[in-house]
């Protein structure tokens, strides 16, 4: 049985399910029991399990990201809520340094395994400190595992998924997606990582599309489909581990990609993902590989500015259209 | 005798260059080696040397201007005066000096060349050292006009037709057809008298008798080039298309396609094509392929059959010998398969059992089909085999249009076989149909 959810509320079911079984995982961060966080996702919650397991924290990052990894090593299994992802920097050394790099200067000894919920997305107008989308940050460090779920249904399989992880897990949730509707089953289910989810399929182009940009890939492969062009969309769901295979299987049939992600264009996730199609798959291209990401500027506060510094359907449409045409772009 | 200085040749696409400056003054004195002026291509400014001592005389083009590729511009005198005549065109007695020995000296006391104008093996390619000589157009002795195809070279890209660029007569060939000749080396001398005694050897070991390794540079290359099919427009594109450097633009998967198919991009660039090349394009460069002659296709050989009933041909070739006074029945066969070809007068030699004869067939009129043993290179040849008992041919791809007469009960098979690029479809179609229609009812040809 399936049932339309809301992103919000899958989360809030995978973390209640994975609670109940499991008594040791708690769950602590800014406003998360009494508010429920200020995007209400953790409602209820605290009802349910107590403020033993379900902990307010004062308004200080390192200090309950520093608890959270503590208490992961000596056998409890956080779920640290970090309100906004732009907060990733206060808790860079507690993540990067001790979490990711536990499991492998102890020999092994120690396990860290700990889950990051936090969020990613702009045009909430929320400026340049509260809109950014810093997945590339964590992705670039090894021992962290990076989930981007792209829909309700991703999200609760993802979560299960990551607060079973022995090994640090750091999940972006799309903050504009909360209320968006998807079908989720009612019975448990799992996303294992690693397994990309072919979206739509298609023969002329790929679009490689990461958490709410699967949403714009859509939009634009819905364009292209009226104009005879033929878009596949691969949603990797997580991108670290990447599921290059699959990624790499599409390109070869359709020749030609686009890897579009909310973040900076530059040294970004699209960078990878493009460099590695680049690399394994150069002899299948019939086009360059584009990016598309984020301009490489402070999100504007100013909603008209904001609007256009992120990939749109229209866009991703015109690339498209251009290197399915076999037009001359970003050549010297 | 004065040497003449002409505007060289210094890129691909070259018609002409801008003579930029003179860095000697007329009747000054001159050292092999001297600057003598600058020139501006599309690509570069270049200096260009004297190649011979002398003075400088009879200059004809001033700083500034554009001058057409191959003029003479001036003159290398052995007196200030020089000759009087300023550069106009070159008559063949004066380019004798363009071909100065080798620094090393190497050609004295070898066998006296023909004076005249020496033809050397032009550079097609950017790349290029050598060039493969396909085949001479012409014999020693032969008369050329300028216009006239001496010779074909094959580079790594293609087979290129290059024209005399004088007219004379064929004194000498310095190379034979398959070698493999060093770019800038003579091979050919042309001479405006009849030679007494045309010369005619390999090119192997022999000296290198052009101005040695500066030859690319200021040699005769002016001769127009011809490549085997080349439209205006095809002209056109290939000095704007991008990537003059050879380099092609395609995609990775454009260029592994290509390659796994034995395409040239450099084809599809040649005829102008808009780059960047990209899969769709490669089927444009299959047409191509198709279309043009090149140095892969000369080597594929093609074939078309025909069959034809009954003894019409025998009795015909009776009554010829018998009343009409024609009692060579290979001249019947090169009278009708010149008229098949549509295109009189044509050669074509007819091989039978015994011997080859060559004829010369002027008209339709077959009385006036006359041998001309002294032309070995025929336009066709009609190899007639109804004496032998073999069925079926697949022969070595002749140079030229081969058609196989085999015995086939009471008339015979015909069998077409051409090089790819010699003939196009259609041609090959209607040669083949007007043949078997005359072998059939030799009435057909005489009406």
């Amino acid at each position: 049985m399936t049932r339309e959810i809301t992103l919000s509320r899958a989360v809030n079911e995978a973390i209640a399910e994975e609670m109940r079984r499991d008594p040791s995982i708690i769950l602590l961060g800014e406003d998360v029991a009494e508010a429920g966080t200020p995007f209400k996702v953790l409602s209820g919650l605290v009802e349910e399990f107590g403020t033993d397991r379900i902990i307010d924290t004062p308004i200080s990052e390192p200090g309950f990201m520093g608890i959270a990894v503590g208490a992961a090593m000596t056998g409890l299994r956080p779920i640290v809520d970090l309100m906004f992802g732009d907060f990733l920097y206060l808790v860079m050394d507690q993540l990067c340094n001790q979490a990711a790099k536990t499991h492998y200067m102890s020999g092994g000894k120690l396990n860290v395994p700990l889950v990051l919920r936090t969020n990613m997305g702009a045009t909430r107008r929320s400026a340049a400190q509260h809109s950014q989308s810093l997945q590339a940050l964590v992705a670039h460090i090894p021992g962290l595992k990076v989930a981007m779920p792209s829909s309700a249904y991703e999200a609760k399989g993802l979560m299960k998924t990551a607060i079973r992880d022995n090994n640090p897990v750091v999940i972006f949730e799309d903050k504009l997606m909360y209320n968006d509707k998807a079908p989720v089953p009612e019975e448990e289910y799992l996303i294992p990582f690693g397994q990309a989810h072919i979206k739509r399929e298609g023969r002329d182009v790929t679009l490689v599309a990461t958490s709410s940009m699967v949403q714009v890939a859509e939009a634009a492969a819905d364009t292209l489909a009226k104009e005879g062009i033929s878009a596949e969309i691969i949603d990797p769901r997580t991108i670290v581990p990447l599921d290059e295979e699959t990624i790499l299987r599409s390109v070869r049939k359709t020749s030609r990609a686009i890897v579009i992600d909310e973040g900076h264009q530059s040294y970004g996730v699209t960078a990878e993902i493009a460099a590695r199609i680049s690399e394994k798959a150069f002899y299948h291209l019939d086009a360059p590989v584009i990016r598309m990401g984020a301009m490489d500027v402070p999100v504007p506060f100013s909603p008209a500015l904001e609007d256009i510094t992120v990939p749109n359907a229209a866009g991703v449409a015109d690339n498209a259209r251009k290197i399915c045409r076999g037009e001359l772009i970003h050549a010297a | 005798m004065p040497h003449e200085v002409i505007m060289p040749a210094l890129g691909m696409a070259q018609d002409s260059g801008q003579l930029l400056a003179w860095h000697k003054k007329p009747g000054e004195a001159v050292a092999a080696g001297d600057v003598l002026f600058e020139v501006e291509t599309d690509k570069a400014a270049m200096e260009v040397e004297a190649q011979k001592a002398g003075y400088l005389t009879d200059v004809s083009a001033e700083a500034g201007s554009d001058v057409p590729v191959g003029q003479v511009i001036a003159m290398i005198s052995e007196t200030p005066e020089g000759s009087g005549e300023p550069g106009n065109g070159p008559t063949p007695e004066k380019t004798t000096d363009t071909a100065e020995p080798s620094p090393s000296g190497a050609e004295a006391g070898e066998d006296e060349l023909p004076d005249g104008h020496q033809v050397i093996m032009p550079t097609l390619g950017m790349a290029q050292d050598t060039g493969l000589l396909v085949a001479w157009c012409k014999q020693p002795g032969d008369a050329v006009a300028a216009d006239d195809i001496l010779f074909e070279v094959e580079t790594d890209k293609s087979t290129v037709e290059v024209n005399a660029g004088r007219d004379g007569f064929v004194a000498a060939l310095l190379a034979e057809a398959g070698e493999d000749v060093p770019v800038g080396q003579a091979i050919a001398v042309i001479s405006a008298q009849k030679p007494d005694k045309p010369v005619s050897r390999k090119a192997a070991g022999a000296p290198a008798t052009t101005a040695g390794e500066t030859a690319p540079e200021l040699q005769e290359k002016a001769e127009p080039v011809n490549t085997p099919a080349p439209s205006p427009e095809k002209r056109l594109a290939a000095k704007t298309a991008p990537g003059v450097a050879g380099r092609v633009l395609a995609s990775p998967k454009a260029r592994r396609l290509a390659q796994e198919q034995g395409l040239d991009l450099q084809r599809l660039a040649d005829a102008g094509h808009p780059q960047p090349f990209h899969v769709k394009d490669l089927e444009t460069l299959k047409t191509l392929r198709a279309e043009t002659p090149a140095a892969s296709a000369t080597a594929q050989r093609f074939e078309v059959r025909a069959e034809v009933k009954g003894t019409a041909f025998t009795e015909f070739a009776t009554w010829a010998r018998e009343s009409g006074g024609q009692g060579d029945e290979a001249a019947l066969l090169a009278g009708f398969a010149a008229a098949s070809c549509g295109n009189l007068p044509s050669k074509v030699r007819v091989e039978t059992m015994r011997q080859p004869k060559t004829y010369s067939a002027s008209s339709l009129w077959l009385g006036q089909v006359a041998p001309a043993d002294d032309e070995p290179e025929a336009d066709l040849v009609v190899r007639d085999l109804r004496a032998s008992r073999i069925s079926s041919v697949q022969l070595e791809a002749d140079r030229c249009p081969v058609i196989s007469i085999l015995r086939n009960g009471e008339g015979f098979t015909l069998v077409l076989e051409w090089p790819g690029g010699r003939l196009t479809t259609p041609q090959a179609i209607d040669l083949l149909s007007n043949f078997a229609g005359r072998m059939e009812q030799p009435l057909r040809h005489l009406l």
